[in-house]
């Protein structure tokens, strides 16, 4: 029987050299929902993204992808799990073309969001297919790391503070592009600094301090539920 | 003077093909795989002796080698990289490097060994034969043919690279190996796949180069160097730049060959340090993306600072004393000239080991340096009678202005274009000593007369002469460890580790930088006269770039940045080369061998391992207090 979950965690180590950063770290994502990772800078969540994926050094514990369980495997064997990673570092390759940054990654699963779909939820990429990947601003670099895992076909999103550094009006485009996404039903991991957005559209929130969880909550419970993170986070 | 300016033209573009099939390979495997593939010239050796072998036991004719020849030889590849080579990836670019010329070392003397070094012929088909006038040229017709091929190779290599998503597959990996793993690109078939292709072409290039130089175990030695240079001046990452480069190159070599003769050798590496001072990035690279640094991560190993306590220091003594008396018993147990060379090897071997573990420089050119101060020794003790502490002197301060001017153009860049001007530098004055007269080419400058040292003792006494090699192995050793542990020594690891840090501090970087290679030039010189007393002997092989490749291993073996490394390491090379002399021509192979288990099993080198075994001999006979600790079980569980 599988797992009603896309991705679970349980008892996850990891360590960057001879610094342990994740402490036993275990919680679940279920299909169609948006679960949102909040905590100070070096808590440890962009760390959690990167276990996930199979990118550290050195990691044990159990990472379950779609019920089948990924631990051990090469991060490109995980992403066959529909899985796709947008990173905090958006890595656009910059010697690539926008189209090329699009057709690179490998289809997963049939469901690749076409072309025209992804103009559409991005606009501002319709006319830079021919630019290479250092030519772009920020925002636009942030919106292809986006198109490109959508291109995959992957269900499950990793998104890693998706906003980060860009202006107000593209940080709109962007939460609204993150509320599309979720109203299409794919199943969202986000980090995110704005408990606001967060608390609009999270399913579930997880707290992490010093790379464990401290608070996994859903967030049907409204407003004491803000007090209570920030409470926990002490912002 | 037309015709022959024309023929030498003709020469450059068939050497340009060669070149630029190969530098395309080494690019694209250095661009993805950060490994400077030291087997590059052995994969082209490979490939000839595939289609000859193909011809001759496979019945193949000239076209099936062609096809035979690059498969074999990416076979191998594939063997190579899934066995070895992937073991190095996200490890200092050192150690690819080492275990590449470890395997190059293993396969060029296992093909020496057994087919010998005289060439096997390989004939071009008869169709091929003669030649075109092309009106304005005489063109023999096999050599417009191994062009025509290669370009049409180069372009849908470029084409594949530039335009389809193969190609942007690659660019991607190369430019962050790990994003595009994350988006699901297959790296390690991509790692494979790379290397099989450079391989591949490594082979072509050997199949077509079979009929026109003999089929040799020899053939890819020296080409590997220019290829590298090529490479350098293309600008790392441009495939159009490599093959551009590939052809201006070579037609730029032929020229001066036909002008210039003398200079000919030299042009390739000239042109190669020019522009890596004037144009780092190469002549069309875009800008420097990465600049592959050697032990950029901090050394984990370095040793502390004495401690000042009283027993701290009796019990640091105490290697010396047995070190004092081993040097008083080992030679009636042993040859003295085998245990002199080891001292020789070790001073060597610790200039390099100073200049890249705590200055953090990686020089290619150290035997330069050993080998000028060798060539000056022997001259002055031999030509102009000098007493030996002159011609020592003669011999030091001569590699210490090398070094400096090696130094003056090298700290002007940082990692393996740093590394690559220190090469160039080494190979012209590898080039300009084949040349001179008073170097006497390939005999070299023999029967060097020892002399009295200081009118007092003599030095034709093989033992006097033990104890003068001795003194400078301890003198170099024990002054090098004064040096880094002096607050000169601790802002030359201050730079090392943060040179940014330090600049912004206000130090003057390049002045520590200069002094670093000074310094490593004076015991790279201390060496090299040494070495010219001891032998009475200086020859080519002094010089040549062989010898650098061994200071890296010698210095990699016995563990970087330790001080008792470069002896261990000097140990290991020539017990290994004294006592497997039985086996003839295979030392090299079983030396290359030794070379690879070395960068796999011991990375560290040989002495971290040495002391880490002692002190768990030594915690067994102490209280068992420590076990059971949280401390203890943490670090069972690594």
């Amino acid at each position: 029987m599988p797992d009603a979950v896309s991705l679970r965690l349980s008892n996850v180590q990891a360590w960057y050299g001879d610094s342990q950063s994740l402490f036993g770290v275990g919680f679940a994502v279920r299909p169609g929902e948006v679960t949102c990772l909040v905590g100070r800078n070096g808590a440890g969540k962009t760390t959690i993204l990167r276990a996930i994926m199979g990118l550290l050094p050195r990691q044990t514990g159990s990472i379950v992808l779609s019920g089948r369980d990924a631990s051990g495997m090469r991060p490109y064997e995980r992403t066959r799990f529909g899985i796709g990673y947008c990173p905090e570092e958006r890595a656009i390759f910059a010697s690539l073309t926008v189209e090329e940054n699009l057709a690179l990654p490998p289809a997963v699963c049939a469901a690749g969001m076409a072309k025209a779909d992804i103009f559409a939820l991005f606009p501002n990429l319709r006319t830079r297919g021919r630019h290479y990947g250092d030519q772009l601003s920020g925002g636009e670099q942030q919106m292809l790391a986006i198109a490109r895992i959508l291109r995959t076909g992957a269900q499950t999103l990793l998104l890693d503070e998706p906003t980060e550094g860009l202006a107000p009006v593209i940080v709109r485009q962007i939460e609204q592009v993150v509320i599309e996404l979720k109203r299409r039903g794919y199943t969202i991991l986000l980090v995110e600094q704005n408990l606001d957005f967060v608390l609009h559209l999270a399913d579930r929130v997880v707290a992490i301090e010093n790379g464990a969880v401290v608070d996994d909550l859903e967030t049907r419970g409204g407003e004491h539920i803000k007090a209570r993170l920030l409470e926990r986070l002490a912002l | 003077m037309m015709d022959l300016i024309l023929g030498y033209l003709t020469i450059g573009l068939v050497n340009g093909s060669f070149y630029a099939l190969l530098s395309l390979g080494l690019a694209l495997i250095f661009g993805l795989l950060n490994i400077l593939n030291m087997t590059h010239g052995v994969l082209y050796m490979m490939g000839a002796f595939a289609a000859w072998a193909g011809s001759r036991y496979l019945g193949l004719g000239y076209f099936g080698g062609l096809v035979f020849a690059p498969l074999c030889v990416a076979v191998f590849g594939i063997i190579l990289e899934r066995s070895l080579l992937r073991r190095t990836y996200g490890l200092d670019p050192l150690y690819g490097f080492m275990l590449t010329f470890g395997a190059a070392m293993v396969v060029q003397g296992g093909f020496h060994a057994y087919f010998g070094s005289t060439g096997l012929p390989y004939a071009a088909p008869d169709w091929l034969s003669g030649g075109v006038d092309l009106g304005f040229l005489y063109f023999p017709a096999y050599r417009l043919w191994v062009v025509a091929v290669a370009l049409v190779i180069c372009v849908v290599v470029w084409i594949a690279i530039t335009r389809t998503r193969l190609g942007s597959i690659l660019r991607a990996s190369s430019e962050n190996a790990a994003a595009a793993e994350a988006l699901g690109v297959g790296v390690p078939r991509v790692f494979a796949a790379t290397f099989a292709l450079g391989a591949a072409l490594a082979g072509l290039a050997g199949a077509l180069a079979a009929p026109i130089y003999q089929v040799s175990p020899l053939m890819g030695s020296d080409i590997l160097l220019v290829v590298f240079a090529i490479i350098v001046i293309g600008g790392m990452g441009s495939i159009g730049g490599t093959i551009a480069s590939s052809y201006a190159l070579a037609l730029i070599e032929s020229l001066t060959q036909a002008l210039v003769p003398q200079a000919a050798s030299f042009i390739v590496f000239a042109f190669m340090c020019v522009v890596l001072l004037l144009r780092p990035q190469g002549l069309f690279g875009i800008s420097v993306v990465r600049s592959h640094e050697f032990l950029a991560a901090r050394l984990p190993w370095i040793e502390p600072a004495d401690k000042a306590t009283a027993t701290g220091r009796l019990t640091g003594m105490a290697p010396a004393f047995a070190a004092v008396a081993a040097l008083l018993v080992l030679p009636m147990l042993l040859y003295p000239v085998y245990l002199m060379k080891i001292f020789c090897f070790t001073i060597f071997a610790a200039s390099f080991n100073f200049l890249l573990g705590f200055a953090g420089i990686m020089s290619f050119g150290q035997a330069a340096l050993f080998g000028t101060a060798a060539y000056l020794t022997a001259h002055a003790a031999r030509e102009w009678a000098l007493p030996p502490e002159a011609a020592i002197g003669v011999g030091i301060a001569s590699a210490l202005v090398l070094g400096l001017v090696m130094g003056i153009f090298a700290i002007r860049r940082r990692g393996i274009y740093q590394a690559m001007i220190t090469l160039a530098i080494a190979q012209m004055v590898y080039f300009a000593y084949v040349q001179a007269s008073f170097t006497h080419g390939e005999d070299g400058i023999q029967s060097v007369p020892r002399g009295m040292l200081l009118g007092l003792i003599d030095l034709r006494n093989d033992t006097n002469v033990y104890w003068l090699s001795a003194a400078a192995m301890l003198g170099v050793l024990f002054g090098l460890r004064r040096l880094i542990n002096s607050p000169f020594g601790m802002m030359l690891i201050a730079i090392r580790d943060n040179e940014r840090r330090a600049l912004s501090l206000g130090h003057n970087v390049d002045g520590y930088k200069l002094a670093a290679f000074g310094i490593a030039a004076f015991c790279a010189g201390v060496a090299g006269s040494m070495s010219a007393i001891v032998f009475q002997l200086a020859t080519l092989s002094g010089v040549h770039w062989h010898l650098s490749g061994e200071a890296v291993l010698m210095a990699l073996i016995g563990g970087i940045g330790t001080f008792g490394g470069p002896l261990i390491g000097a140990a290991v090379l020539v017990t290994m080369q004294h006592f497997l002399s039985p086996f003839g021509a295979w030392i090299v192979a079983i030396q290359g061998s030794v070379f690879v288990l070395c960068v796999l099993l011991f990375r560290d080198g040989l002495l971290p391992h040495v002391r880490a075994l002692a002190a768990n001999l030594r915690r067994q006979d102490a209280t068992p207090k420590a076990v059971g600790t949280p401390q203890a079980v943490e670090a069972i569980g690594r």
